[in-house]
This record gives structure tokens, sequence and C-alpha cells, in this order.
């Protein structure tokens, strides 16, 4: 056994193999660029890898749709239809008559598609790039005829390692065998990646030299979660990894029992299970997940990095993304929250001393109403394409929600005079994240929307404590009683006033605040997309009547250990 | 020749999929199909050619088609856009 040793890559199938690895050693696709005499010749030859390649995608195709995945099945079928295409083909016909070896004319035509799509800056077109090179990569080893590795008949407890793998190898793939795939090259969704999330097999690409550094026989355990590589691993690793493995597994199987279904407690009251996301894109990725809709938008994120402020329809364009993806449900828009903690020179915010007390989120949008009034003007202007709510973070006042309900009201006015459509009945809400705001929720109540308890600010500013401090981040939990009672005041004012209230931050995943969530009513979570699932079922677990026992009880005790124990207890009985 | 112009409204804009579908179903007429997008023009039978376009969720698309059968193309291409390419 060598030495052991750990390699990075990109998780793109999630999971936990490990097993014995199986390398497909590298295969020159390289070819001599001929001169053709016989032009009919080698169009024939040139048909005939075409029809076989499509033959086995479609084969392919098949089985992945019959199998599991629907969508990665469409995507093989989306490499046919690239080959097959009216355009491509006829410019590849056209280099073999002039002369060219079908080879050559079949790489030319591909890469001058890669180089378009890889020069757009847009992941949806380069992972098209990726697509080409797939193609091309198929049909030269059908043309020269190296396609005979064959990952079929693989002993059990297989993980393969290849430069990449091609729908050529992977036609017989036997998903039983075959527990990892270590790709060096591709992207999400090439090939290898397609066939890994289809077929359920954990699996890490750009694993730069994984087909080099790693020999035939070598221990792997390949972490698709992570995207870790762990070759020859020590005996006390492979214990911790099978561990994970185990659980992940049985998780995996619980809770693609949730998939699809509606949020509901044991009693049967319905909850909305919303998702956090940052950027336009993630919208995807929480349907992916199931998630019913998009509780907290971060604007913040997409403003970082940049020489100058987004344009009014650029943002138009990433909110009118979101509410699209979610046109059934609704898309809550959290507004430009940024302080001091940044430097963003072109907004023009100065370095503080104590940038979380400092002109941050709301403050500093109502001092500089030009970016304010961008941002709000995008979002109203997306809003006709689904249900957007706005959604002001860091308030502490009702000043603060009538200032920018009046800002609200002007740009509406100047979108009529214009007759640019929105949706006049559009939701303003704020984020319940600071003392004086839990402190007022009856009062705000009264005048917003809708509220959203951001946990993770209310905490550090109930508690006084900068969760990021080690001295100090003891202090930092959910379930401390002043964190407790602030919730439940919020909830009951909400309820008091007839507006809905949701969480947003992590307490809203943590099944130790459920009960605790569900006996004060609260009426949507909020959580990262990869949480979805998890607390649909942590939900389920819970009805109003055990709650409130429970909460009874929590609320007579005096610190957060207590409860925090105390409740630890309880949820291992209801298991 | 006759033409429409459409909000493209699927979340990933005119991708592998969508482009897919427009491209074969198009490819079924006789007449020209052209898309225009940002002032240039595209074969709208060619899914590589849609996908150079690089069309997005919310851009505006104007459909062309001219030849014989140029009023059913139109009107199937409108049935794709606006359910957005649900078969």
């Amino acid at each position: 056994m060598g030495e052991a040793m750990m390699l990075k890559g990109i998780a793109v199938s999630d999971g936990i193999g490990i097993g014995n690895a199986f390398v497909v050693g590298r295969k020159s696709l390289s070819y001599e660029n001929r001169a053709v005499s016989n032009i009919e010749e080698e169009l024939t030859r040139y048909h005939e890898a075409a029809a076989k390649f499509t033959e086995r995608t479609n084969a392919m195709a098949d089985k992945i749709s019959a199998n599991t995945s629907k969508k990665e099945g469409e995507i093989l079928r989306g490499h046919i239809l690239m080959l097959n295409d009216p355009y491509m083909s006829s410019e590849i016909e056209k280099l073999i008559s002039s002369g060219v070896c079908a080879e050559e004319a079949l790489s030319n035509v591909c890469d001058s598609f890669i180089n378009i799509f890889s020069s757009v800056d847009d992941e949806l077109t380069s992972q098209r790039a990726a697509d080409v090179c797939d193609v091309k990569a198929s049909m030269l080893s059908i043309l020269l005829g190296v396609e005979e590795v064959s990952l079929g008949g693989l002993p059990p407890q297989t993980v393969v390692v290849a430069e990449e793998l091609t729908p050529s190898m992977t036609s017989d793939i036997n998903g039983e065998n075959i527990v990892g795939i270590v790709t060096e090259r591709g992207g999400k969704n090439s090939h290898s990646s397609i066939i890994a999330r289809a077929l359920g097999i954990p699996a890490v690409i750009g694993v730069e030299g994984a087909a080099e550094l790693l020999k035939n026989g070598d221990k792997v355990i390949v972490d698709g979660l992570s995207g870790n590589i762990i070759v020859s691993p020590d005996t006390d690793t492979l214990r911790v990894y099978i561990g994970k493995q185990s659980s992940f597994n049985e998780e995996s199987g619980e809770l693609n029992h949730f998939r699809g279904k509606p949020t509901v407690t044991g009693d049967g009251k319905v909850k909305k299970l919303y998702c956090n996301i940052g950027y336009a894109d993630e919208a995807v990725r929480a349907r992916e997940c199931d998630g019913e809709g998009i509780g907290l938008f971060r604007t913040e994120l997409m403003f970082l990095n940049r020489e100058e402020p987004p344009t009014e329809d650029e943002q138009f364009s990433w909110y009118k993304k979101a509410a699209l993806t979610f046109r059934e449900s609704s898309v809550t828009i959290r507004t430009l929250d940024i302080g001091g903690d940044k430097v963003i020179p072109y907004l023009g915010i100065e370095k503080e001393e104590n940038p979380y007390l400092g002109n941050r989120a709301v403050r500093y949008c109502l001092k500089h109403e030009d970016i304010f009034r961008t941002q709000l003007r995008a979002i109203l202007r997306a809003s006709t394409f689904g249900k957007i709510n706005i959604m002001i973070p860091l308030v502490t006042g009702v000043e603060e929600l009538r200032a920018v309900k009046g800002i609200i009201a002007n740009i509406k006015r100047e979108l009529r005079i214009k007759s640019i459509e929105f949706d006049d009945s559009i939701k303003v809400g704020i984020m319940i994240e600071t003392p004086a705001a839990a402190i007022k929720a009856d009062l705000l109540a009264e005048e917003a929307d809708f509220f959203s308890i951001g946990t993770n600010d209310l905490i550090q500013y109930t508690m006084a404590v900068d969760r990021g401090n080690s001295n100090v981040e003891y202090l930092y939990s959910p379930l401390d009683p002043a964190v407790i009672r602030s919730i439940k005041r919020i909830i009951e004012c909400a309820h008091d006033a007839g507006i809905p209230v949701e969480m947003c931050g992590e307490a809203a995943a943590d099944p130790l605040m459920l009960p605790l969530l569900i006996s004060f009513g609260l009426d949507g979570f909020s959580v990262s997309p990869s949480y979805v699932l998890k607390t649909r079922r942590n939900i389920s677990k819970w009805n109003k009547e055990s709650a409130d026992k429970i909460v009874q009880q929590i609320l007579l005790l005096k610190t957060e250990r207590e409860i925090r124990e105390f409740i630890k207890a309880e949820l291992k009985e209801i298991k | 020749m006759v033409n429409k112009t459409f909000t493209i409204i699927s979340a990933d804009g005119l991708h592998l999929r969508t482009a897919g579908v427009l491209a074969s179903e198009m490819g079924k007429f006789s007449c020209n199909v052209a898309i225009i997008h940002n002032g240039m023009t595209f074969n709208a039978k060619s899914l590589m050619n849609i996908l150079t376009a690089c069309i997005k969720c919310g851009d505006n698309v104007e459909i062309c088609c001219s030849g014989g059968d140029e009023q059913e193309a139109l009107s199937r291409a409108e049935d794709l856009i606006e359910s957005n390419f649900i078969m």
C-alpha cells in the first residue's frame, strides 16, 4: 500500500465511496491530419461514426431516463442534437468535401464552437463548451477506433479513475460495482458527472493528475460531498469515513421520501419551506433541492467584487430570473444589506470603527437614495414576472419602514407615468433582527406586510456578542432565554396584527429550535437549499400539542444550557 | 413573411433543452425560420446556431418565418415559447 495522500477536486455527485482504484489509461486522441483522396469514402466514414455515436448515446439516455433522472437524459439527447445539427453537420461535410479528413473536420468545427461558447461570460453557455468537448472526444474515439475500455465488467468496490469518461466507456457501466468516480477534467454537466448523478455514484471531478497519481488497486475514498479524494487512507481515517458513509446512506434514503411532498407538521398544519439564496442562479438549485420558494434573496453578494454598481437592467434580469423560477410561489428580495465591514470603493462606504453598529443596510440605503432607488426600480419592474416581496434589513423603527414605503410609492408613480408594468400589490416586509425591532414588533406589525426573523443578527445584537470572536462565541445561541422570548414576542405581535412571520436565519434549520417555532406558530422557514428535505422531515415529527407541552417547560428554564439539554433529551424520546 | 416578438420565460433562457426542442420542431417545417436577437439573425432550425445567440431569460426575440408553411411554423413556435417548451 502506498503512502496516504489527499487530492482535491469538485464534488459533483453526493455520497461517499470507498473502494479500489481502476485507472483508465490515457488514450491518445491524436491523429494524423492527412489529405483525403476519396471524398465519398471519407464522408461515409464520418456518417457511420455519427450514426454509431447517436445510437450509443440514445441507448444511454434511454437507460438513464428510465432509471433515474429525466433531466440528465435530456442533456445526453442534447449531445445528439448538437452533432446532428444541420448547421454543424453541413460545416463538417463542407470541410471533408474540400479534402480534409473526418477527424480534422470534426475537430475544426467543434473547436470553433468551443471557442464561441467559452468566450461568453455566462455559466450555462460555458457548460455548452464542455458539452461540445464531450461530443468531440467521443466522436474522435469512434473515428480512431480507440474505444475499447469498457466499464461493464469491473469487479465490485471499484473506484474508476480517468482523465474523463466518454459515452463509449460508460455505455455498459454497472452502477452496482462502481462505488466512486474520479476524473481530471469535465464540468458539472459533463458526461461523467451526469452518469454519476444518474446512477447515484459519488463523484469528484477536476482532480488534477489523478490518472497519473493513482495506481490500479490503490485504496481510495471518494468524498462526493466535500470534493476530497483520499488515497491509501490510514485505519483511523477509513473508520471515520465508513461512519460518514453509512449515516449519509441512511439519511439520503429517508430524506428522499420527503421529496415533492408539502411541508406539514404531524398534526397536518402546512408550513412554508423556502430557501435562502445569494445569486439569481441559485434559485434553480433551490428548486432542484425541492424548496417551495425563496424566503431570502440576499442581494449584496452581487454588488461585491466589481468596479461599479450593477445597473438597473442588470439587477432587473437577476430578480426576474428568480421570480420566473418560482412563478407559482414567491420570492422575497432583501434590499442591499451592506456596511463598513466590507470595503466597496464604488459605493463610497467608509471604514467604520463599529461597522455592525454603523451606517449599514437600510440606514445606508436611505442616505444613498440613488443606489437604493435603482435597486427598488429593478425589483418593481421584475415583479410582474412572478410573486415578489420586498424585505428591508436592519430596521430599528417605524420611521425607516415609512421612509422606504414612501420611496417605493414614488417609484411606482414614475413607472405608471412611463407605462412600465409592475405588481401594484407588492408586499413590503421587514427583517426583525435588532432588539429595537423585536421590542417594537407590535408597532412595526401594524405597518409591515410581513416579518422575517433574521436570527443570526438578532442573536448577535441581543446577546451583544460577535460570533466570530472565539473568546465570547459561547454566548451566541438561539436557545438563550433572551432570544427565545424575543422570537416568541415577534411571532405573537405579527399574528395579533394578522401578518405572516417567517424565519430566515440558520436557526430555522436547527432541529433543537423546532418545538419552539412550531409551538409559537411560525408560518414559514427559509433555509439553505441543502437543508430543505431535512427540515421538512424534522417538521413532520412535531405537532402543536406535543410542542406546546415541551415549550411550557422550556419557558420555565433559566439558562441556555438547561434548555439545550432538555430539548436534546426530548428529541431522543420522539425518535 | 410572418413574424412575432416573444419574451423568453424559461429560467435558463434558450438553452440546451429548450433550444433543442425549438430547433427540432422548426426543422419539421419547410419554410425558413430565423430568430433575431439583439439585432443579429440566427437559424432557428439549428441548435448550435441558437446556442451561440446566448438568449437569456427575459430576453426578447423575434421569430421570422418565410416560405410555404410560414403561418403554421410561427404558431408552432408561439405554442412552444409560451408553454415554456413543455411538450
